[in-house]
């Protein structure tokens, strides 16, 4: 009796172990992709981050000497604080106006439903130079629709303004741009995450006595909250690696007023060669993103 | 069941990191081999694998038409009919991506074996970084006495085999300049401007006929920055850099004066969200009346849009105009495979050797020739007009260290000038700042 209880656990354990190694087979080929273009690169900006690498020679160990320089530079503060400010304003705005027009089209026929979505996804599926392009010809100091309307049309305009040339206005340009380009996806997410809220709970609210914006703030923005959470996250990650407007339209300028952390990676890494230099600052960049995720996440799920 | 497919992952997983092993291997072999060949069996094995198939990489910037698919396919059907068993692959890079694309490659060890460029790259970054194969031993004695000096690095070696050549000038709307009564002012024969003050009145001339944009002083960017140093440069008639492209020199009184000159002057915008390119069109489509960026290859490539007579022009000065020189042409990265690196000469002395083949390789440039090549004015008759500019080439500066952070220094010091009162002053401690940060990027 006691044999045969052995001989069955026996079997029972080896049965466990070879659908635990099947699993992990299985996962081989994701692992193994994950940790070469995945893992190893993070590894590698981590460790470079701490020496003089460039192009052509050996790398030099330099400790924290790029991390010093990185704090004494006056440009990646300016990077930085125009990334944040990036953040700060396009984040919220899109997720705003995401809801805002998804709670719009949501109760439209689905035939409107479909086609707004397909209207705001719209700048998410083109292109991004295409995008810019346009935007570039929109802002243009000398024949822009922006200037045209507000000089010749409106008269609101004394003089062109140089939109993209003008420290004042440059970086508003260019969030502008962002958010057109950042709202499609949240209003789909968002347009799903309302149809999706329980119907019955919201007659239910109607009929207590409920006005649509208590509905709303009581019953469907909670269910909504894991979309928001989600939104927040994404839209925060892409507004702090806010790249290929600034290269196709200021390269920083003018006067570093469009500088962005992301840019200015690019910029010492590719440019300049500092490869070092700069993974010191995509160290630095991951750590700030990894943080405003987490506060993100943290606060989505007390709520 | 379950086994079996487990087994099966394991098998192809194991199989395809040998199978890729195995390719390192191959491709590695010659690498290894060749530095013990003796000179004798290299002697018998080059006759053996003279006609073994080789195939090469050839990168290439927009330089004319060597980006046009059509063009390039007929210049290597030329190459194969002689070599058939030399494949050459082409890349077409741009200037805003191309260099990203060959350092991103270069890191990985898949340089290319060929890049048609100029020497600030071939030179002064990958050259001097040892990146690139000597092409000494394929440069004709006494053939290319103007450029050579400028294809070869500090250390002697010949990092480009040169092709073609340009004289970087501006040019004039000429239909608006004579309605303006502003011809006066310049000499259409030399393509000079009669002096630097006559450059002003004319530009002041111009503004007064209702031109409120006579030129840009373009800043969003580095491309096409040869036009505002060259501008600035002449006008104030300072230099550069110095004559051992060691160190940057433009941080000079004169300079300054000439560049406060510049922003006073009526008509005369700086616009810190454009770059050459953008400027160019504008001159093209009539909205500034002079570009401070023009060659025959602005003219050839606009010659459709162009509703205007345009007179390429030096850059105004009081003695005579210095004027900045492009140079393109071939070199070879040394990847570490012998065989690559002879076909990419091979391929590089067929193009630019035979003269029939050469005007074949030069024509498609847009550019001149940087070697006697008789009867080649006849192939492209602008070229008669703009060679007059030809003999104010002045120094070739861009192989000074440190050229790439030197450029964005310059851009960047003309947008803060932008923001600043335009005194001479202000503009020579912005000049100072870039000046010093260039300096100390070329000092490594």
């Amino acid at each position: 009796m006691v044999k045969n209880q052995v001989s069955y656990n026996n079997r029972q354990r080896r049965l466990v172990m070879q659908e635990n190694i099947a699993a992990y087979l299985f996962l081989l080929p994701f692992l193994f992709f994950f940790v070469g273009f995945v893992l190893y690169p993070m590894f590698m900006c981590v460790y470079t981050s701490f020496f003089d690498a460039t192009m052509g020679r050996e790398d030099i160990f330099i400790g924290l000497d790029n991390y010093i320089t990185l704090f004494q530079d006056e440009v990646f503060w300016i990077a930085l604080k125009n990334t944040l400010l990036i953040v700060v304003v396009s984040v919220p705005i899109t997720c705003a106006f995401s809801m805002w027009v998804a709670s719009i089209i949501s109760k439209m026929s689905v035939a409107a439903t479909s086609a707004f979505r397909c209207i705001f996804y719209l700048p998410v599926v083109t292109g991004s130079v295409a995008v810019t392009m346009v935007w570039k010809w929109m802002f243009n100091n000398y024949y822009g629709i922006f200037n045209y309307l507000g000089k010749d049309v409106l008269g609101i305009l004394d003089k062109p303004i140089n939109w993209l040339g003008d420290e004042r206005y440059a970086l508003g340009c260019i969030i502008l741009i962002l958010l057109t380009t950042s709202v499609g996806q949240p209003i789909v997410l968002y347009v799903s995450a309302l149809d999706n809220v329980d119907k019955s709970l919201v007659e239910a609210a109607e009929v207590d006595g409920a006005t649509s914006m208590q509905a709303f703030w009581k019953i469907k923005w909670p269910q909504m909250m894991p979309t928001t959470l989600y939104i927040l996250v994404i839209t925060t990650i892409n507004s702090f690696q806010c790249f290929a407007l600034i290269q196709l339209l200021t390269s920083g300028g003018p006067n570093n007023s469009t500088m962005t952390i992301m840019y200015y990676i690019y910029y010492n890494a590719f440019k300049l060669y500092k490869y070092g230099y700069g993974n010191a600052m995509g160290v630095i960049l991951a750590i700030i993103i990894a943080i405003l995720s987490a506060i993100q996440f943290k606060a989505g799920q007390e709520k | 069941m379950k086994k079996i497919v487990a087994l099966l992952l394991a098998l192809a997983l194991v199989v395809s990191m040998a199978a890729c092993s195995a390719t390192e291997v191959e491709e590695t072999q010659p690498q290894t081999q060749a530095p013990a060949q003796t000179e004798a069996a290299a002697g018998t094995e080059a006759a053996e694998t003279a006609d073994a198939p080789v195939e090469i990489s050839l990168w290439t910037y927009p330089i004319g038409k060597w980006t046009d698919e059509a063009t390039i396919q007929s210049l290597l059907a030329d190459f194969n009919a002689v070599y058939p068993n030399i494949t050459v692959k082409v890349e077409y890079l741009d200037y805003t991506n191309g260099d990203d694309k060959v350092n991103t490659a270069i890191e990985g060890g898949q340089a290319p074996d060929i890049v048609m460029e100029g020497p600030e790259r071939l030179v002064a970054n990958w050259g001097a970084k040892g990146l690139m194969v000597d092409l000494s031993d394929i440069v004709p004695e006494g053939t290319y006495e103007s450029v050579i000096a400028s294809c070869t690095g500090t250390d002697g070696a010949v990092y480009e085999l040169p092709v073609c050549m340009i004289t970087h000038g501006m040019a004039i709307n000429r239909d608006v300049f004579e309605a303006a009564g502003a011809l006066q002012y310049l000499n259409e024969e030399t393509l000079t401007w009669n002096s630097v003050e006559d450059f002003f009145k004319a530009v002041q001339a111009v503004y007064d006929a209702g031109h409120e944009y006579v030129g840009a002083i373009y800043c969003g960017g580095q491309g096409g920055d040869q036009g505002t140093r060259a501008l600035i440069t002449n006008i104030g008639g300072g230099t550069y850099a110095n004559a051992e492209h060691t160190a940057y020199t433009y941080a000079s009184q004169e300079n300054a004066e000439g560049l406060a000159k510049l922003y006073a002057q009526d008509g005369i915008v700086f616009d810190t969200a454009i770059v050459a390119a953008d400027a160019i069109q504008n001159f093209v489509n009539g909205t500034f009346q002079m570009s401070f960026c023009w060659n025959i290859n602005d003219e050839l490539n606009n010659a459709d849009a162009l509703g205007f007579d345009v007179l390429p022009m030096a850059f105004p000065s009081d003695t005579t105009p210095s004027l900045q020189m492009g140079i393109w042409g071939f070199g070879v990265f040394d990847n570490g495979d012998e065989a690559k690196i002879e076909a990419a000469k091979t391929f590089i002395q067929f193009m630019s050797q035979d003269d029939a083949q050469y005007t074949k390789t030069v024509e498609a440039t847009n550019f001149t020739p940087v070697r006697d090549l008789p009867g080649f004015e006849t192939v492209n008759p602008l070229i008669t007009e703009y060679s007059a500019l030809d003999p104010m080439q002045g120094d070739y500066y861009q192989v000074t260290l440190g050229w790439t952070q030197a450029r964005t220094e310059w851009w960047n010091m003309l947008q803060r000038v932008n923001s600043s009162d335009g005194s001479a002053e202000a503009i020579l401690a912005e000049m100072q700042t870039a000046q010093d940060a260039s300096n100390a990027a070329a000092a490594g």
